[in-house]
């Protein structure tokens, strides 16, 4: 899940990270008590979660006179659709240099890496793909309690030395809040010293419960309604819905879809061992959205057994015609009972999908 | 054969919990169907001296390998501490460990597997169905009548949809020789590359499957490094990004780990890449003839 910037900047400054002195507020009229604090140059940073949020409108400068002004303003817009609610009001720091570093999970190596690049602010996915000599990396054994001096020296090259200290704080917190990203995004050098400019936490979805985090708000109601029951469920834009079993199958079972020339509204992954009441769950909230003309089921079992899909299916009663193509553990069982219902049953999934395809179209 | 036989003795770990219970009786029945030795023991802290089908119960994995010699653990234990039964199994000498549990925090996943790894030990997951060579042993969770011994390996990143391809290759008359599901996590012990390189020096694997999907580009390092010959399928051309698709792993991030990149890449090494599972057989028996 990710931490808007104010709450990783919270996370930064605890670790002995240095901030820029900034108030959360979420009126134009909290300001008032803190401008004698924030000095005469105001930075105002709608708490949105959006990227190129800049670009998009939602940082504005100010100064003491009209910083309340601006910040009212800011209160009226949406950045990219979304409305401000929150603002990160922000003295304005005199940067003199700008840097780049984050921490990620390296698949390849299976360890945090590293990076860091000399020109901060920038998007660091095209100086990746630009200049890719530019970027300097390092790998750190998870097993390791801090990033080791040399590594460090490597890493920042001629950057100011206070910029180590940074980067080792910067990998507690990653290892501390299960982060699976920890970037700050300028790191800005100033006459008062090195500071955090914009700040960005990921926090690993399967860690969420020992982080104290209770609800995933990159979810969706639906989602989290789904996450709830076990399911994953991800929205789409199509008008096929999609039930499977199994992350592969049911990813499979949607890119047939396209392959046959339609598009799916959702997906739909029930897990294994699904009995019948889940099952009922899942076809009544993929058969909720409006867009859903037509459900496809497919669903191999081993662990999961045919004759609780079919129960499911049946209980669920749902208005949109449903496909269904069972094979595995009690699939006889499964198939009578849905064909005794009249549902339509075909034997492959390029079966089913092809002919979700012509009822959707 | 690759990473064991039907002379492979197995321990499992979260022995009593539900999971752990029912596939113990499924992994004997196959052991007991092909003449194997299956699992030997449990392990669940604080449930030694019981018995799960028969299989007697210890404390601690030390423990059971005071009276049992076995090399392999396969793992239920629940999502928290299953990390720490990686590493406890690394610790206690074993040479592999299958864990199949999901939504293991990334953290503990790179943190066990770094310790596993420098005490020798390979894990295969997390977050995976498990691995099963036909005829000789099953070590996970994969639905085995589904399978028939043969000549293709396979590696795959999902469950069901490796049952699938399995499926359409029995269909097809086309056995298996080692079929192994790596996980679907970002951070997984063996990957494609690891798995090949078994495959390399096995005998019986004349063709190798590689079943991916959108995240990372584990795929291509692996098909990259390989001389077999191999057939790939990636699902999630319709993934959008930065979408979680299912699996932890499977999300197209920072515009990378797409399944069009994938595939162009794997096609540029002079990879056949299936556009449906069930091109996956035509694409082996067409390897077969060059052979």
């Amino acid at each position: 899940m990710k931490l808007l910037e104010h709450e990783a900047k919270k996370i930064l400054k605890e670790n002995g990270i240095p901030v820029p002195v900034g108030f959360f507020i979420r009126s134009a009229d909290e300001l008032l008590s803190h401008l004698d604090e924030l000095g005469n140059s105001i930075v105002l940073k709608a708490q949105v979660d959006v990227g190129s949020r800049g670009k998009a409108g939602g940082i504005v400068m100010a100064d003491k006179r009209n910083a309340i002004a601006k910040a009212r303003e800011l209160f009226g817009k949406k950045i990219k659709g979304l409305p401000v609610r929150e603002i990160l009001a922000e003295q304005r720091l005199e940067i003199q240099h700008e840097y780049y570093v984050s921490i990620t999970v390296d698949r390849s190596s299976k360890q945090p890496l590293i990076l860091f690049t000399d020109g901060g602010g920038v998007d660091i996915e095209i100086t990746a793909k630009e200049h890719p000599d530019a970027i300097r990396k390092a790998g750190v054994i998870p097993l390791m309690r801090d990033i080791p001096p040399f590594m460090v020296r490597e890493l920042i090259g001629t950057a100011p030395k206070e910029i180590g200290p940074v980067i080792n704080k910067l990998y507690h917190i990653f290892c501390a809040k299960d982060a699976v990203l920890a970037e700050i995004n300028p790191l800005a050098t100033t006459p008062q010293g090195v500071f955090a400019a914009d700040a960005k936490i990921i926090i690993d979805d399967n860690a969420l419960n020992r982080q104290g985090i209770k609800v995933n708000r990159d979810l969706s109601e639906r989602e989290r309604e789904a996450e709830k029951n076990g399911f994953s469920y991800v929205e789409l834009d199509g008008s096929i819905g999609v039930i499977g079993n199994g992350a592969g199958l049911t990813m499979a079972t949607l890119d047939l879809i396209e392959f046959y020339g339609g598009k799916a509204a959702n997906f739909l992954d029930v897990g294994g061992g699904a009995e019948s009441g889940r099952v009922k769950d899942a076809v009544r909230l993929v058969a909720s959205v409006p867009s859903v003309k037509v459900i496809v089921v497919n669903l191999l079992g081993g662990i999961t057994r045919c004759d609780e899909v079919a129960r499911g299916i049946i209980d669920a009663e749902i208005p949109q015609k449903v496909i269904v193509r069972l094979a595995g553990t009690n699939e006889v069982e499964g198939r009578r009972l849905l064909s005794d219902k009249g549902y339509e049953m075909l034997d492959t999934m390029d079966l089913v999908v092809k002919k979700a395809v012509e009822v959707a179209t | 054969m690759i990473y064991g036989d039907r002379n492979t003795k197995v321990l499992v770990t979260g022995a009593t919990g539900k999971q752990g219970e029912f596939h113990i009786g499924l992994m004997n029945t196959y052991a007991r169907n092909v003449g194997g030795k299956g699992v030997v023991a449990g392990v669940t802290p604080g449930k030694g001296g019981q018995q799960v089908h028969g299989v007697p119960v210890y404390n601690t994995i030390k423990d059971a390998l005071d009276d049992h010699d076995a090399t392999t653990s396969v793992l239920f234990v629940p999502a928290g501490a299953a990390g720490d039964s990686i590493m406890e199994a690394a610790n206690a000498g074993l040479e592999l460990v299958v864990a199949i549990t999901e939504h293991i925090p990334v953290h503990d996943a790179m943190k066990a597997i770094a310790f596993a790894w420098m005490q020798g030990c390979s894990v295969i997951g997390p977050n995976c169905p498990g691995l099963l060579s036909p005829g000789e042993v099953k070590m996970g969770i994969m639905p085995a009548q589904l399978f028939s011994r043969g000549n293709v390996g396979i590696i795959s990143r999902s469950g069901t949809l490796t049952y699938e391809v399995v499926d359409e290759l029995t269909r097809a008359g086309i056995g298996q020789s080692t079929v192994v599901g790596i996980g679907g996590d970002p951070v997984i012990g063996q990957t494609f590359i690891d798995v090949l390189q078994r495959f390399e020096k096995d005998t019986q694997t004349k063709v190798v499957v590689l079943i991916g999907e959108v995240g990372g580009n584990l795929e291509e390092e692996g098909a990259n490094y390989s001389d077999l010959p191999l057939v790939a399928y990636i699902a999630g051309k319709s993934a959008p990004p930065d979408k979680r698709m299912g699996h932890a792993g499977a999300i197209v991030e920072g515009g990378e780990g797409d399944a069009r990149s994938k595939i162009a890449r794997l096609k540029k090494i002079g990879v056949p890449v299936a556009e449906r599972p069930s091109d996956i057989p035509d694409l082996v028996r067409g390897l077969f003839k060059g052979c």
